[in-house]
């Protein structure tokens, strides 16, 4: 470097907003984690991922804050989404970043926390949950899943953030949430030939023999004001109920199918639709029990049907019941039972009429809470299918934790669940955090 | 319609016995699966046969004698002693050679602390060389040549200390003193001693005998065991018998006996599947339930008799029915007073085993209730109807009959000679009890021809004694027992202990040093004082440590030479006579001995004796009290009158008096045993009351002619089943005379004649006074309303609650504030409206892991409502984790509580019984967590136990016992002693135990200071006894002052975080 050039960078530097950035109250945090997942009936490796989650807190003024946490991943097996996946489901802004095919690296969540009065606004990339249920959805779709790994995967990773604005109001002793979200962003699926491609026909259409097949590409909505979700919930405290009404005006996350039959065989066309969803949740604890619920309707929903434009068009109304209790010392159990409705049901739809799934969960810590074990039961009444998760996690020190866990799927291969019962596998995770 | 609706017409109480027996099958399975379900519990029993076991736990002298024995190792001893009664006693190759050899052989056993076996073999004496002052064994080998016996003999003579304590002043006898590892394992060492005693070497004219209150309690379990063996089958026997004489039917003999195994089988079994040990006096419990048992089941049978005489067409089922419908309110009512005298017990005593015994007999008594209004129509309705030769004829004639009518003829025809006697037995009644003494020996529960008995008796006559009453001398710094000045002191106290009665010798430091003193200056006897040279006194200690043991003084002084103990042999453990001597040292300390540089307490097995036995007089005259009060009270209530309650007490008053005359008369102590008779006597008596009135209510209803006409027919019916339930209940306590442990002989004894009286006063002095005075509530011919038995036990489990409370709030420590108003206090303490901290938590397992969790919290005061909300900082895999609770001030309002999991991006609502549960991997609760060094008021009962001086500061103890079982289980506690800094209102510390009463836990804080003005807690550190595991929480960042925003408390807040 010559004198000159150096007199200029450290010029530069000095007026940099980096002298600043270092004046900042900042917080720095990151957790490492590696998991292995070894497939029960192959013996194969489904995956071998290193990751590594930065998260950095900055106080900007005593009023703003800032929160990043990014994702750098680096998946050996390259199974779960072989290859580069495709990303039109995300929105410009909130795409992957990929380096050869088993390197990846994405800013999860980027936001600021301010206050304006009594209000409160978080703007930025972030994930907004609804809803009081575990697992089930009805309320959580303000963002979408990415199910790489089925719903094996954590909450966490599954959800993905997205660029949203997230007013909180207090209306009097209520609190109005108000959220708006430009981000056209939806539900990634993997790809066929990866370990957890859905086959059920209940969500891949089944082609005719004999009839070529011409799939389009997908309409995706752009309209970063005209095609962004809204959405309002009000929450409220009274006489011991937790209670909220929602309401989402939003693209529904996945595409809706429609086909088109003509001489040369069958096309394909995937488009997102739109729908209201109106609903609300409770819960209050009696005694060693917690009861939780949710309701909500969508208007416009789709549902695939072999014959004419292949989907029908109903509204839905879906419910989750669930009972926690805590009476056992250490000890942790909960019932849900899930129910969706299709209003408007048609017979030659591939599913029932009422939907009914059930979840049960025992979780049981030891050992001051350094181990903990749990079972997860999610069992689909209609087709008997479900899947069961055990995991057995260890706080080795107060920061590294090790996980042993197994995930067996069981049932009809047409079944949500069963579909993947060629997939139970065992689990081995070391999560490191400093 | 059923085919028995037709038979005759029904009352409800029919009704009720027909649908019954059409449910009898059901009724038998469930009564033979409850008992086999209980029995399944019965091998668990364990026995506790210790004294201890009496006193109650939190008993400040108990626990304060526990300290002592943690720091001077002073439990309980097995005294063996050899006597030799030859011209040169004990001083000859065969004695001493037996010590050794018992010395060798007993600290080879097990539960034996091999360290601290003290005998001739293992102590050294001290004497004085050309260099100064040598320690030497007693012993090398055992002692064979004449010079060496003569030496020993030498050596003892010179040596005060050992003289009375290890060897007789009249060298006829020298003790071995083992003491034991494990109190609880005492009757096997016992066992082990005795057994090794018969193997010993023989040799001529030497006697072994074995005491000492490690012995007592060691043999006791076994003395009983062999009790029950006799005692139980005999009294079934009695019973049995009676019941044939009775009835001379199969049924009515075997049936009862049923119910008598149900009872037994029941009872204990839910005892132990409770975890309640079967002590000393439960062995009396047994007997008690086997004649108490049989009663109800005695009445339904006569009554069944006498309808098959009087219907002799009436079916099988239909005699069962009209047995049952009329006997069924007698008997209930006579259950509910018998529970009544013996729950009586359970609030109105300190001693564990006197209120199991109480609350136990209560169950057994319900469960034989229960069983002969369910399983014994249910089976008598399966079986033929047959006749009993008892109740042959219409005329009731039978043996029984004649002799209870001609009794009744003769009453009603001298109402006033009936009088007159009452009242003599009345006057003589309240002679005797001013003459009754409170005494307790333990010794005295075994016979006089026990040889434990003898050894006792033998041993304290020739040495010292065997009893001890320490003083445990307190100076405030390191090696302040090297001043001569506080020897001295110690000095004196031993002077002035060998003044008092029963007090044969003392030993204490000082002795030793004496003895040092005096070695190091040639033996020369004048030098036998405490030398007046500090510095001296220390090298004396040196001198000793260079050829003695350095665990030689390790019973008589600590080893920063801070403490001391002195130790005082009495030779009787009788309460009475020790009483004066405990208050003359209690006395001596406080005006004599405490001065600055030096304080004394005084301890020992002998004033643990003293402080729980001075109890028994008042816990005896609250059962009494309670149990009377009970009885009127039920019995008011049930006939609707309340001089029908005094008229049923007359009977059970003129008992109770006799018993206190025959006391008094005839030297019989209250004692430990004895106390409970009472309430017991009380509960049965006043059943006989119950069954007259009720039956001379209905004679008199409906009757014609005179009062004494229709009286007289109260004696063949109600009366004959009278009589054999008194018989059966008296010879059932008799049986308790053959007892081997006199105790229980004295009790089965006392009972029995309470009982007898009862019964006769029932039957002559209550009929007499009807035919003279004719009260309003007998002749009135108003129809009797309905009893109804959920309005009385709800009165009576009123009352019982409230006897909990009065008797709870009388044995407050009288000069201490009232444990309500302590925990008043404390909750009122000023905790500021706002309150922002850092709290780190450091959780360290049992193998020393720590590990370490950063948490920011606040709280405010909206009014009187608090809320809490807490947020993790680290480390990474729990940050985020947020807690928030709304603590209501209406405790009727459950608080609510919600946890934020980062992993869910989630707030939960989580259920506030959880509260007992940890929070968060400490080992603190929910609730603790919440109400920071406060309780929820109403979740306990309080009690000042005294006070308890910790880091110099003296703090009120409180106890607090969990108001019932359902908030025991929610809190997960038993039981809670805080000790609560009066200056503050703070607890210094808190002990905790779980429900089983386990010790779990120990709280105490630290960093106590003022900051913003608000006493505040910096440091709570937590050990769970039972895991291992420990939490240490430490505040930072206190800020008082800065007000804290609503808005922190709300849900969004938790899902937002704060950084």
């Amino acid at each position: 470097m010559t004198p000159l050039r150096g007199m200029i960078a450290s010029g530069l530097l000095s007026l940099s907003p980096l002298t600043a950035l270092a004046e900042i109250p900042t917080d720095f945090q990151a957790i490492m984690k590696s998991e292995v997942a070894v497939g029960l009936s192959d013996g194969d490796l489904q995956k071998w991922d290193f990751s590594i989650r930065p998260e950095i807190n900055m106080s900007l003024s005593d009023n703003i804050r800032l929160t990043a946490i990014g994702l750098a991943r680096i998946e050996a097996a390259d199974n779960l989404e072989p290859g580069r996946p495709d990303q039109f489901m995300r929105g410009t802004m909130s795409k992957r970043g990929y380096i050869g095919d088993i390197v990846e690296v994405e800013l999860r969540e980027f936001y600021i926390d301010t206050s304006i009065g009594s209000s409160y606004l978080r703007l930025g990339k972030q994930q907004i949950v609804w809803g009081q249920a575990d697992g089930l959805r009805v309320l959580d779709v303000v963002n979408p899943f990415n199910y790489r790994e089925f719903i094996l995967d954590e909450f966490e990773d599954r959800r993905i953030p997205l660029w949203s604005l997230n007013l909180e109001v207090p209306v009097g002793d209520m609190m109005a949430q108000l959220v708006w979200i430009p981000d056209q962003t939806y539900d990634q699926f993997p790809e066929t030939g990866a370990t957890f491609a859905i086959t059920s026909p209940r969500f891949i259409p089944t082609a005719p023999a004999a009839m070529p097949v011409t799939l389009n590409e997908v309409s995706k909505p752009n309209n970063f004001i005209g095609d962004s979700d809204v959405g309002l919930r009000l929450s409220a405290f009274m006489s011991g109920w937790d209670l909220t009404l929602n309401y989402l005006y939003h693209y529904q996350d996945r595409t809706v199918l429609f086909q088109s039959h003509h001489n040369n065989g069958v096309t394909i066309n995937p488009e997102y639709h739109r729908s209201h969803l109106v609903g609300g949740t409770f819960s209050n604890a009696f005694g060693s029990f917690t009861l939780r619920g949710e309701i909500g309707y969508s208007t416009d929903k789709f549902f695939l049907r072999p014959d004419q434009d292949g989907v029908h068009k109903s509204g839905e109304f879906s419910y989750v019941l669930g009972l926690d209790y805590g009476g056992i010392e250490n000890s942790f159990i909960s019932v849900q039972f899930f129910q969706s409705i299709i209003t408007g049901y048609v017979e030659n739809i591939p599913r029932d009429k009422a939907d009914n799934q059930m979840t049960f969960l025992v979780d049981r810590d030891f050992m001051n809470d350094t181990l903990k074990a749990s079972l997860l039961l999610i069992r689909s009444l209609n087709d008997g299918d479900g899947v069961v998760e055990v995991d057995i996690e260890y706080e080795m020190q107060d920061n590294i934790t090790l996980t042993v866990g197994a995930d067996i799927f069981y049932g009809t291969k047409r079944g949500l669940f069963g579909q993947f019962s060629h997939n139970d596998r065992m689990t081995l995770a070391i999560e490191i955090g400093f | 319609m059923n085919e028995y609706a037709k038979a005759f017409p029904q009352t409800k109480a029919q009704n009720f016995f027909w649908r019954m027996i059409d449910l009898r099958w059901p009724i038998i399975t469930l009564s033979i699966l409850f008992l086999g379900l209980a029995g399944s519990f019965l091998p668990t029993m364990v026995k506790d046969t210790t004294s201890d076991a009496f006193i109650n736990p939190t008993e400040p002298s108990l626990i304060y004698r526990h300290k002592v024995q943690e720091i001077f190792g002073l439990a309980d001893p097995i005294v063996i002693a050899v006597i030799n009664e030859g011209s040169n006693g004990i001083y000859n190759a065969g004695s001493l050679n037996l010590v050794q050899w018992l010395t060798d052989n007993i600290q080879r056993l097990d539960n034996i602390d091999p360290d601290k076996l003290i005998s001739l073999a293992t102590e050294s004496n001290i004497v004085g060389t050309n260099d100064g002052m040598e320690v030497e064994d007693f012993y090398d080998t055992a002692p064979t040549s004449h010079e060496r016996i003569e030496w020993i003999k030498n050596a003892i003579e010179q040596f005060p200390l050992y003289q009375g304590s290890l060897v007789a002043k009249d060298r006829s006898a020298t003790i071995i003193i083992a003491e034991l590892i494990d109190e609880a394992k005492s009757p096997e060492t016992y066992d082990a001693i005795m057994e090794l005693i018969k193997s010993a070497p023989n040799t001529l004219g030497n006697e072994i005998h074995v005491a000492g209150e490690g012995a007592v309690s060691g043999y006791m379990s076994v003395y009983i065991d062999n009790d029950t063996k006799t005692l139980n089958p005999l009294a079934g026997l009695v019973i049995t018998i009676i019941l044939f004489i009775a009835f001379f039917t199969p049924r009515a003999t075997v049936l009862p006996n049923v119910i008598v195994l149900a009872t037994a089988v029941g009872t204990f079994g839910i005892m132990a599947g409770v975890g309640v040990s079967f002590y000393v006096i439960t062995n009396g419990l047994i007997v008690c339930l086997i004649g108490i048992a049989v009663a109800d089941s005695l009445h339904i049978f006569s009554q069944y008799y006498e309808e098959m005489t009087e219907r002799p067409d009436a079916g099988q089922k239909e005699l069962v029915v009209r047995a049952m419908a009329s006997m069924w309110r007698p008997v209930t009512l006579t259950t509910v007073t018998t529970m009544a005298g013996f729950m009586s017990l359970w609030p109105t005593n300190d001693m564990p085993p006197i209120q199991y015994f109480g609350l136990f007999g209560a169950l057994g008594v319900f469960i034989a209730w229960a069983y002969s209004l369910t399983f014994l129509p249910a089976v008598l309705s399966l079986l033929p109807k047959r006749k009993s030769r008892a109740f042959k004829h219409k005329e009731k004639t039978s043996k029984s009959s004649r002799l209870m009518l001609s009794l009744g003829a003769k009453v009603l025809a001298n109402p006033k000679k009936i009088l007159t006697a009452g009242v003599i037995i009345i006057l003589l009644g309240i002679v005797g009890t001013n003459r009754v003494i409170i005494e307790e020996m333990r010794v005295e529960n075994f016979k006089s021809t026990e040889p434990l008995y003898l050894a006792d008796k033998r041993i304290n006559a020739k040495m010292d004694g065997t009893y001890y009453l320490d003083i445990m001398v307190e100076t405030p710094d390191f090696e302040d027992l090297y001043k001569a000045e506080n020897l001295e002191h110690i000095e004196q106290l031993q002077a002035y202990l060998a003044t008092l009665p029963n007090i044969g010798g003392t030993t204490s430091i000082v002795d030793y040093i004496k003895q040092m003193h005096k070695a190091v200056n040639e033996n020369d006897p004048d030098y036998f004082t405490i030398p007046d040279n500090d510095l001296l006194i220390a090298q004396l200690f040196l001198l000793y440590s260079a050829s003695g043991e350095p665990t030689d003084f390790e019973e008589e002084i600590d080893g920063d030479r801070q403490l001391a103990l002195v130790r005082a042999n009495l030779n009787i453990g009788s309460f009475v006579q020790n009483r004066d001597v405990v208050l003359a040292v209690e006395n001596y300390l406080v005006n004599h001995f405490n001065n600055d540089q030096v304080t004394g307490n005084i301890t020992g097995r002998v004033n643990v004796d003293y402080h729980w036995i001075k109890g028994i007089k008042d816990s005896h005259l609250a059962s009494v009290l309670v149990a009377f009060l009970a009885v009127i009270t039920m019995a008011a209530i049930l006939f609707r009158s309340v001089w029908a309650g005094l008229f049923a007490a007359i009977p059970v008053g003129m008992s109770i008096l006799l018993i206190y005359a025959v006391m008094g008369f005839g030297n019989i102590w209250l004692g430990v045993g004895t106390s409970m008779f009472a309430s017991i006597a009380i509960g049965l008596g006043v059943d006989f009351a119950i069954h007259t009135i009720d039956r001379m209510k209905e004679l008199l209803a409906d009757g014609k002619g005179s009062i004494e006409s229709r009286l007289v027919k109260l004696y063949p019916t109600t009366g004959r089943a009278l009589l054999f339930n008194f018989a059966a209940i008296a010879l059932g306590f008799g049986v308790l005379l053959t007892s081997d442990v006199p105790p229980l002989n004295k009790f089965g004894g006392l009972v029995a004649i309470a009982i007898a009286t009862s019964f006769i006063a029932s039957m002559t002095i209550l009929p007499a006074l009807v035919t003279l005075l004719g009260p309003d509530f007998l002749v009135s011919r108003t129809r009797r309303r309905k009893f109804k038995p959920a309005t009385a036990s709800a009165i009576l489990a009123v009352m019982v609650i409230g006897s909990v409370i009065f008797n709870s709030e009388q044995t407050q420590a009288s000069d201490l504030p009232l444990g309500n108003d302590i925990i008043k206090n404390v909750i009122a303490r000023d905790e500021g409206e706002f309150v922002t901290r850092n709290l780190t938590l450091a959780l360290t397992d049992r193998r020393g892991k720590v590990r370490l969790q950063e948490t920011k919290s606040f709280r405010r005061y909206f009014g009187k409502e608090k809320r809490t909300v807490l947020f993790y900082t680290a480390p990474a895999n729990i940050r985020g984790t947020a807690f928030l609770t709304y603590d209501y001030p209406d405790v009727n309002i459950d608080d609510d509580q919600w946890l934020y999991m980062p992993a869910l991006r989630k707030v939960r609502r989580i259920s506030v019984s959880d509260r007992g549960d940890y929070f968060l991997g400490t080992d603190l609760t929910y609730e603790e967590i919440k109400k920071e060094n406060k309780v929820e008021f109403s979740d306990y009962h309080y009690k000042t136990l005294g006070t308890e001086t910790i880091d110099g500061i003296t703090t009120y103890t409180v106890e607090g016992t969990p108001v019932d079982d359902i908030i025991a289980k929610e809190l997960g506690y038993s039981k809670v002693i805080w000790s609560i800094d009066p200056e503050i209102w703070i607890s210094r510390k808190v002990e905790l135990w779980d429900r089983n009463g386990n010790h779990l836990k120990t709280i105490t804080n630290h960093d106590i200071d003022k900051i913003d003005d608000i006493w505040t807690v910096q440091k709570i550190h937590v050990v769970n006894h039972k895991t291992g595991h420990k939490s240490m929480l430490t505040f930072s960042n206190i800020n008082y002052k800065a007000a804290v925003s609503d808005n922190m408390f709300k849900q969004n807040m938790m899902r937002r975080g704060i950084r």
